[in-house]
Parts: structure tokens; sequence; C-alpha cells
């Protein structure tokens, strides 16, 4: 007993030194790619139906290890109207949904982008037969709608956590739902604006 | 130190001696006639305002007349700490110590006006034709009047003739909008018969703001109020009197369904009848019975409605009787007992109900009366409720006042005030039809959900079910206030500090989600808001016939929870600039909607007896409509402000005779409009003819 524990305790020793050396050479090395900052704007997400009859049309898919909009099956998340979908689970039943390939995932954070460190405690949702893995409705999700205005709001302080169609992590902070960030007229809406981090290394859950 | 200690104390003396020194000059030129007027709210009984605890304002109806002003939101916004205000569901109404017109009652002779929507009453409604004066008294009093008096009472007291005359009065006003108000007034007063009638039409073209959105501000409308009052002395010890109140306004209509304008009327009834009987006992008993019904209706119709079946004409019909008894009883020169006991029905039907609705409520109150001393006096009452659909209320009130001299008094009282969920927040049963958000009464909520439910068409519901469907409790609130006030000839001076302390506000909250992915809401008791500030006025009469008046209000308001979670660190805004979320801290959050921080008004008044003139300014600071940015709160960061602003409006009378009078006026000379100030007419003119037909017997 006394002797396995000793040798537990020097291979945590050395798997220890071997990972901080690791972590300390990282930049130079450059086996580990730092995470992504970046800012989308202007994303077009147009749907066709709503007020009152049955929303469709295309899902615009976003890729978050190019960066870009993207229409292949390696997407991430995608946008139609004020719902996000994530590439994971399955579809929810609304038409022209696109067909779900990866483990994508998707879980909602209070607090500011920045103050967001690591998935820690973070539970994430699938899409599913009933649901978005991003709820929708006003205040249930990302945004807020306003019956006074018709405006839609990203609501301050909600950052969307999402892990990739291949189990990378991302955060995401919707700015603006208007065209140019400009609401002051309700039809320059469905156009997205927003920051985001993304760790492209496999595994790591910390957007340091 | 010792110095300016000093100095200032000299200061002090010979402004005091200056005081004292003109006072005594002008007290020699100057008849001071101070009358003693008399408030009826505070105690449902004729009494004196200078014994009253609580803080009262009083509108006469000389201000009345000589400011020109048609109706009764327009009189009641230029008293201190009174807003006429329209809240998120665009109506308008009053708010009393920064407490919203939901929690305002307003009362006509003593007795509740109906008709609200989205909580509020539009105070447009009503003709200051025949108004003998109106009375304000702050803070809360279910005490007296059960359910709705959070923040105050309103308490309209119409003319009455007490002299033996035949007498008339007809006036005709127009301003530069080419709005019209014509008044005829009739009394015949004789030894044991005396009757009254007065008329109003009231016209308006309406208004518009913003000509870049199609529709006008305010739409044109008629309204005709006529009213009858008929009194019989039986014998000095029985009298009876019958008033009666009918209004009828129409008022244009345009709606846009689906892009297509339609253009249809909103008519609304108002009726309000009393019956009372008074009767003495030995001079130390009376013994009041009235009978009160009162009725409104309100119909929305669209023109050439076959062609389109999706519009639904809208309507709401609401009935109220109350019997009512009381009681006062002098005990001795000094005290007074009060009690009184009645019922209310009260019906309404309406659309987005599924069927008609009614409550019953019983109530009883009792209050003493005490004087000790012309020193010290006290007020304490309190009432009990008992309603049909939730629990009892039992509501205290306490207040005193204390003369310390001749001059200076001190007063303060403590109360508790509730309002009943009301209708709405128990049957209303609502899904938009373009949007597909449904609202749910307390009441009908279980069953709607289970229908959705059945239906497949809910995906989940987020509070246990047994949550949702819990009876919801009356809101209700603490209000404390504590004033100082000073008497002197020449000048008035009050202060009052207050706070309300409010409870279980009812308020929507999402409770499921729809397979549409919109929500459906239903009414909880969750919020706790509290208002406070102090209010002060100030009145110095310079000369024999100008009068200078100072008033203003201080106001904070603020949600109890949402100021935990700011310093808890957990709400968030958004920069104005880049769009990222930032924290917001405790200095960031501005308050309630619609509550202005600061409340200033400054009038001069000239009377002499040929000519009048006022001049008034009025002051309001910046306020939020409503939160843009989605947190919650109204915060810094929000979108939604209206900049302070100034309001002046002028009026001169003069007298060319014993019968006619005319007046000229200007309203809001600065010319301030805005979009979001619906109620803000922009500059206008107006004249008015006053003619008075005398035949005194």
């Amino acid at each position: 007993m006394k002797t396995t524990n000793r040798l537990q305790n020097i291979t945590l020793a050395i798997i220890l030194i071997i990972f901080y050396s690791c972590s300390k050479d990282d930049n130079n090395l450059s086996d580990k790619v730092a995470s992504i900052t970046g800012k989308i704007e202007n994303f077009a997400a147009p749907q066709t139906g709503g007020q009152g009859q049955p929303i469709g049309g295309e899902f615009s898919k976003f890729s978050f290890k190019t960066g870009k909009k993207t229409t292949d099956d390696n997407w991430d998340i995608a946008f139609r109207g004020t719902t996000i979908a994530v590439n994971g689970g399955e579809k929810t039943g609304t038409a022209d949904e696109p067909d779900r390939t990866g483990n994508a995932g998707a879980s909602i954070f209070s607090g500011t982008l920045a103050g967001l460190k690591n998935i820690d405690g973070l539970v994430f949702n699938q899409d599913s037969g009933t649901s978005f893995a991003i709820p929708t409705g006003s205040d249930n999700g990302w945004y807020n709608y306003n019956f006074q205005t018709n405006l839609i709001s990203s609501i301050p302080g909600k950052i969307l956590v999402f892990r990739t169609h291949d189990n990378k992590y991302a955060k995401v902070e919707i700015l603006s739902y208007y065209l140019n960030q400009d609401n002051s007229n309700p039809s320059n809406g469905r156009y997205y604006t927003f920051n985001y981090v993304y760790n492209p290394n496999d595994g790591e859950t910390s957007f340091e | 130190m010792i110095r300016i200690k000093n100095l200032s104390l000299y200061l002090l003396i010979i402004l005091n001696l200056n005081l004292v020194c003109s006072q005594k000059k002008r007290n020699d030129s100057i008849i001071t006639k101070k009358l003693s007027e008399v408030i009826l709210t505070a105690t449902k009984r004729v009494k004196k305002i200078t014994s009253v605890p609580y803080p009262v304002n009083i509108i006469s109806k000389n201000e009345i007349k000589n400011l020109g002003v048609i109706r009764l939101n327009e009189i009641l916004n230029e008293q201190t700490g009174i807003f006429s205000i329209s809240d998120e569901s665009g109506f308008e109404g009053i708010q009393i110590q920064g407490i919203s017109s939901e929690y305002v009652m307003i009362l006509i002779d003593g007795f509740p006006l109906i008709g609200r929507k989205s909580g509020n009453l539009n105070l447009k409604r009503f003709t200051l034709n025949n108004v003998e004066r109106i009375e304000i008294l702050k803070g809360p009093s279910s005490s007296l009047y059960g359910s709705e008096a959070i923040g105050g009472v309103i308490n309209i007291i119409t003319q009455k003739i007490n002299n033996k005359s035949i007498n008339a009065d007809t006036s005709f006003q127009i301003d530069s909008y080419s709005d019209k108000n014509i008044n005829i007034n009739f009394r015949n007063g004789k030894k044991k018969i005396k009757y009254e009638f007065n008329g109003n039409r009231y016209s308006s073209n309406g208004y518009d703001i913003n000509p870049n959105i199609s529709g006008k501000t305010v739409n044109p409308f008629k309204n005709y109020t006529i009213s009858n009052n008929i009194y019989y002395n039986f014998n000095d010890n029985l009298s009876l009197r019958l008033n009666n109140r009918f209004a009828w306004q129409d008022q244009d209509l345009e709606k846009k369904i689906n892009d297509t304008n339609f253009n249809g009327s909103t008519i609304e009834k108002d009726l309000n009848i009393n019956l009372r009987v008074e009767q003495k006992w030995k001079d130390k008993i009376d013994i009041i019975y009235d009978f009160y019904f009162t009725k409104f209706e309100s119909e929305e119709s669209i023109d050439n409605q076959t062609s389109i079946n999706q519009i639904t004409d809208n309507f709401f019909n609401q009935d109220l009787f109350r019997p009512e008894l009381r009681m006062n009883y002098l005990l001795s020169k000094n005290l007074i007992f009060s009690s009184g006991a009645g019922i209310n029905y009260d019906k309404l039907e309406r659309t987005f109900f599924d069927r008609d609705v009614s409550f019953n409520s019983k109530y009883v109150y009792s209050q003493i009366d005490l004087n000790i001393k012309n020193k010290i006096k006290i007020l304490l009452g309190g009432r009990f409720d008992n309603h049909s659909e939730y629990r009892d209320q039992f509501s205290p009130k306490f207040g005193f006042k204390l003369n310390i001299s001749e001059f200076i008094s001190v007063k303060g009282s403590i109360g508790y005030g509730f309002k009943s969920p009301d209708f709405r927040q128990l049957y209303f049963n609502f899904t938009n039809s373009t949007i597909g958000y449904s609202v749910l009464g307390n009441k009908v909520a279980e069953s709607e959900i289970g229908k959705l439910k059945n239906e497949g068409q809910i995906i989940n519901i987020f509070f246990s079910e047994k949550n949702i469907y819990n009876e919801l409790k009356p809101e209700s609130s603490i209000g404390y206030n504590l004033g100082v006030e000073f008497k002197k000839t020449k000048w008035d001076f009050d202060f009052n500090i207050f706070r309300n302390d409010i409870s279980d506000l009812i308020d929507t909250r999402v409770i499921a989600r729809k397979k549409n992915g919109q929500n459906v809401f239903s009414y909880f008791n969750f919020e706790n808001i509290v208002t406070q500030g102090f209010e002060l006025n100030y009145k110095y009469k310079l000369t024999k016939s100008l009068t200078l008046n100072l008033g203003y209000q201080y106001l904070l308001s603020f949600d109890k929870e949402k100021k935990e979670s700011i310093n808890r660190g957990e709400i968030f805004g958004r920069d104005n600039i880049s769009n990222q979320t930032i924290k917001i801290k405790v200095s960031d959050y501005f308050g309630l909607e619609n509550r202005s921080k600061h409340n200033l008004n400054f009038k001069i008044y000239y009377d002499s007896n040929k000519l009048n003139i006022t001049t008034r300014f009025l002051y309001k600071s910046k306020y939020a409509l409503f939160d843009s940015n989605g947190n919650g709160i109204i915060d810094l960061y929000d979108d939604s402000f209206i900049n302070g602003y100034l309001i002046s409006n002028i009026s001169l009378g003069k007298n060319i005779n014993e019968k006619i009078n005319i007046q000229i006026g200007m309203n809001n000379l600065i010319n301030h409009t805005d979009q979001n100030i619906p109620g803000l007419r922009g500059f206008s003119g107006f004249i008015k003819l006053n003619y008075q037909f005398n035949n005194q017997i």
C-alpha cells in the first residue's frame, strides 16, 4: 500500500511537472493555438412567415472554426429570425430545419463576456424534438421583446456558451439584432452582430 | 467660528425684525380674511382643514375659475406632486407620491368613479363645470375607503346651493384648436326644496404631435355631461338629496389591422346616481343613508364591419351598486365617534372575458376623532373588508396633529392601504392574434393551461403548477407621513416627508411556453416597491391682491428586490456605444418608470375685484418610459428617457360688469411637445365668456 501511494505521488508529480512545463512552452512551441476573439457584424438571419403565420426559411449556419457563414455540415450554430439552432441533437419540428450532424450544445451564462473564464458548472443542452437548446420567446433565452416598441433587444448579461459540432467551446455575446446595430426601425431586424471567443484546442474548456 | 456664528445670529435677528416690521405695516392695511376651509374626505365628515393630521390639498372653485381649465386632469396636473401621466398601456391617469393611478381612488361627492382601463381612470372624462372644490388626501386611506386608496384619494365635491335664490349662468370657451366648451347651469333654491341643473358640452378636434406617424395623437371627440341635483328639507333634522350625473362621449377611432386602416368610434357612457337621507338626532347624532349606483360603458366599433370578420367590437361594461349607512356621534365637544357599514356589488362584462364576473364585498369602519385642549388632535380609525374573491382585509390608520404654537404645528400619520386584485388580473383570457402570446387571469389560468395542454400547444410549464394557481393576494402598503406647518398672516409653509412601502404588487410573469415559441403570461404577487421623498409648499401674500406660490416634490422610487440584485452584481446593462455588457451599479439604477425626481411649480396669482391674472410655471425633471435594454430595470443605459421640461400657462380674467366676465389665456407658452408625451398639447390660446343671470328672491 505504502509503495503504491508513493508511486502515485511520484507519477502525479511528474505529470504536474510535464504539464506545467508544457503550458509554459506553449507560446513558443505553438502546438496549442490561442483562443480566437472575433466580432461578426450584420450576420443575416432571414425567415419567412411569422406574425401568426408558420415560420419557415433556411437557417443561416455559422462555423466558429472559419469564423464565417457556411453551408456544409460542419456548422456549429444557425440563425433564423430570433431562433438559434445548434448542430447537435435533433430537429425541433419547425419547417426547413437543417439536419443535426454534430455534437453541439448550448448553455446560457449570466455575466459579462470577459467574466466567463471557463465552462465549469455549465450544463449544455441540445436541440430536441420539443425545444431549441437556446429557448425561444421573449425573456426565455437571449432576447427581450418590447410590445410597446416592437423591438428585440439582446438581454444584457446573457452570454451564450456553445459546444461546437466537434466538441470545442465558444462563448458569444449578441450585441444587436439590427442592421448596423440601428434599431430605430424594426424592419432593420434579423441582422446579428455578436462578439465571440472560440477556443480551437481539443478538450480545452477555458477561454483564457 | 464664533464670529461667523455671531454674524449669522445678527443676520437672523435683523431678518426677523424686518419680517415682523413689514408684517405689522401690512397688517394695518390689509384685511386678511382667512376662510376656515373645510375638508370632507379626511373623515367623511365636514372637518376644518387645520385640524386634519394628514397631508391634504384643496383646490378651490376660485382657482378653477381663474385658471380657465376645463377638465379634471388639467387642474390636478398643476398641483405639487401630482401628475397626469400615461403609462405603458397608453392610458392616462394620476400619480400621487410616486404611486401610479391604479392605486389612487377618485371620488365624486364621496363615491368612487369606475371605468378604469388598464387600471387608469381617464380624468379627461370629467368636466370642472359644477365643481365646488377638489380635495386631495395623500397617503394610504383604506381605513375609510377600502380598496384602491393606496396612494391617496381625490374627491370632487360638486357645487351645492344653500341659499334661497334663482340663478343661472352660462359660459362659452373656444381655443386656438377650435375646441369648444359650453356650460349651462341653473339653480333654484326655495325654503324646502332646491333644484340644480348643470350641463356641459366639450368638443375637441383632437391634435397631432407627430405628423410623420399616421393618425392623430388624440382623435376628435364630443363629450356631454348633465347633472341634476334635488334637495329636500323635511325639517331641520331630516333631509333628502338626489344627485345624478350622466356623461356621454363619442370619439373617433382609427385602427390599423394588417396594414389596412379602419375607422370607427369609441362611445363611453358614465352614470352616477346617489340618493342620500340625512337625519339628525338631538344635535348629537347624525345618520346618513346612502344609495349609490354607477355604471360605465365603453364600446369600440368599426364602420363597415361586414367586409372584415376578424375585427370584433371591443366592449367594457361595469356596474357598481353600494348602499352605505354611517353615523357620527358627538360624545363630547372634543370627542366624535364615527362608524359606517356598506356593501359593494360590482359587475363587469367585457371582451376577452369568458363570462360576466361579479364581486361583492361588505365593509365596516370606525373612527375616533379626539381633540385635547385644542393642542393635540388625534384621528384613529380602521376598516374591515370582507370580499368574495380574496381574504379579509383590516386597514388601520392613525394620525396626530400637535399645535406647538399659534403658528407652528407638527403632524404625522401612519396608515395601511390595499388594492384588491381587479377583474382583469383574475379573469382575463386573451391571446394576441398577430404575435401569439397569451395572458391569463389568475382564476382562469388553471383551466386554460389545461385546455392548451390537451391541445398539445404547451412545450413546458415554468413553475410548479401549485404556485401558478395560488390565490392572488391584495396589493398592500404602509404609508408614513410626517410634516410641519407654519401659518402666518402673510405666508404659509408646509413640509411633509413621506414613505410608502408597497408589497405584493401584481404583475405578469411567464408561466408557460407554447409550441409557437410564444409565452403564456399570468398574474402574480411579486414586486415590492418603495416610494419616498418630501413635498413642500410655500405661499407668500405679497400684497392684498398678489400671491406667490412655490411647490416642490422630491421623489425616490425603487423596487426592493431589483436593488438587491444590483447589489449582488446580478443585473447587467449594455454600453450605449459598444453595445457590450456591463455590470449595473446602484448609482446607475434610475428607479421606477414614469417617475421624475424633481417636480417644481411656481405660481403668481394676481386677484383684485375686477381683474385676475394667474401665471404658472410647472417643471418636471427627467423620467423614463420603460426598460429599453431588456434587463428589467430602468438604468442610465436605457434610451427611453424623457428629458426634464417646463410648461407655462397664463390666464387673465376681467369682470366687465356684474353679469359679464371675460377671460383669455395661453397654455403651454413655450410650445413644448414630445411624441412620447401624448397628453401634452402644443401652444394654445383661449377665450372664455361667462354670463351670470342673477335673481335674488
